[in-house]
């Protein structure tokens, strides 16, 4: 069979075309790489476990499991969501938790970025790691989406 | 024998001979070999043009965005860095190659590790149509084409107005414009529309101008422009640019500009 090179030119754009693919999440999302823009993930890998960079779980704080949780917001499964989304904060009076659809209005945020209007510590308040630059990406989109029990 | 063999090496040696004369000749009559005045490079600054590379023969570009932005600063300061000229720069480097007639690929590698691979075919000449049409498929990936590939599919519309000058309209499709990964984006394609212009001031001078307003999907930033001085000198082409970004792929071109000016350079050359 005789191919000309027009078609072989045109076969070997297409086939350039098809190789588009897309960035990795979970090389954004670095030490928790199954998080993703949804609150179940966030529960499981954010608020609940503490992962390899060293960076401290939330629930060890904010629990009612012992004791009165943090700042009185309780992270544990089942309570969190109802904690944070459309929440005033018990720390910073008119500042609003979670704001869906407006993660620069959500006080969770700026705790979580230290934000100079913050009350009291930065979070964690281990004084460190926090959440890399790729979890916090995530965490603000979940919050973009809607803030969705998802 | 000896006469034999004499005879056969002559007769292989005219038919050679012959054969390199022929292919010369054709060479000769390819009109893609003939210089053209309104459009005397394959880009304008960074969007391609419609010039047709001869078949076989291939051309060699070198791109400079320098990184400081011209407005940082007061002009003792700009002077002190020479125009930009001291910061570091994302420098680029482009190789094209006529596969066959009105058909060229390529490839550009620019320093921030992203390489581009284009093909474009020219399927309407203004010889038989009021303008020339050709399709531009490409395709950038960065980290050293391994990860974040971004395709895009265009049109290069051009039209030469005699010797002085050629216009471009480049409607273009760019998928996965936005670097970011798609869970993380609302907007993942780009649509834009290319405008360039090529004006010949005098003798083989000319100024440059190309902007790329986006006109759907993934649009952060500033919409594309830039503008240059160039001098065309035998197979070289000398340029001067001024672009609000440092971007020079098609992708690149598509995220936007940076919100500030940046002096460049492009150098090209053809080897015909």
């Amino acid at each position: 069979m005789r191919v000309n090179a027009p078609t072989v030119l045109c076969v070997s754009l297409l086939a350039l075309l098809a190789a588009g693919c897309d960035e990795k999440l979970s090389d954004v999302a670095g030490p928790t790489p199954n998080l993703q823009p949804t609150f179940a993930t966030i529960q499981r890998d954010i608020f609940n476990a503490a992962d390899s960079s060293g960076r401290a779980n939330c629930v060890g704080c904010h629990t009612n499991v012992g004791r009165n949780p943090a700042g009185g917001l309780n992270l544990i499964n089942g309570q969190s969501f109802n904690a944070l989304v459309g929440v005033a904060s018990t720390g910073k009076p008119g500042a609003i938790r979670v704001v869906p659809g407006n993660p620069g209005a959500s006080y969770l945020i700026h705790k979580l970025e230290g934000r100079s209007d913050i009350v009291g510590q930065r979070m964690p308040r281990t004084g460190g790691p926090f959440l890399t630059p790729g979890q916090m990406t995530i965490l603000k989109r979940w919050i973009e989406l809607g803030a969705r029990y998802d | 024998m000896l006469v034999v063999a004499t005879l056969t090496a002559s007769a292989q040696t005219v038919a050679h001979s012959s054969s390199t004369t022929a292919t010369a000749a054709a060479q000769d009559d390819d009109p893609d070999m003939d210089p053209n005045r309104a459009q005397p490079d394959f880009s304008l600054v960074n969007l391609p043009t419609g010039l047709r590379l001869p078949r076989h023969k291939m051309a060699f570009r070198v791109t400079h965005r320098f990184g400081r932005p011209l407005g940082q600063g007061d002009f003792g300061d700009l002077a002190s860095d020479l125009f930009g000229l001291d910061s570091g720069a994302q420098i680029g480097l482009e190789f094209r190659y006529g596969l066959i007639r009105g058909g060229q690929v390529g490839i550009y590698r620019t320093s921030d590790r992203t390489i581009q691979f284009f093909g474009q075919y020219e399927v309407l000449s203004q010889k038989a149509f009021p303008v020339g049409i050709s399709v531009v498929a490409n395709v950038d990936g960065t980290n050293n084409f391994r990860s974040s590939y971004s395709p895009g599919l265009s049109a290069v519309v051009s039209r030469e107005i005699g010797e002085r000058a050629a216009l471009y309209l480049q409607p273009a499709w760019i998928n996965n414009s936005n670097p970011q990964p798609q869970e993380l984006v609302d907007d993942n394609d780009t649509a834009l529309v290319g405008i360039g212009a090529r004006v010949n001031l005098r003798g083989r001078t000319y100024l440059v101008f190309e902007a790329a307003p986006r006109v759907t999907g993934f649009s952060d930033g500033d919409h594309h422009v830039s503008f240059g001085i160039e001098q065309q000198s035998g197979g070289h082409v000398f340029q001067l640019n001024f672009s609000n970004g440092i971007g020079s792929t098609l992708a690149q071109v598509a995220r936007g500009g940076l919100d500030a000016w940046h002096l460049g350079f492009n150098i090209s050359r053809k080897f015909y």
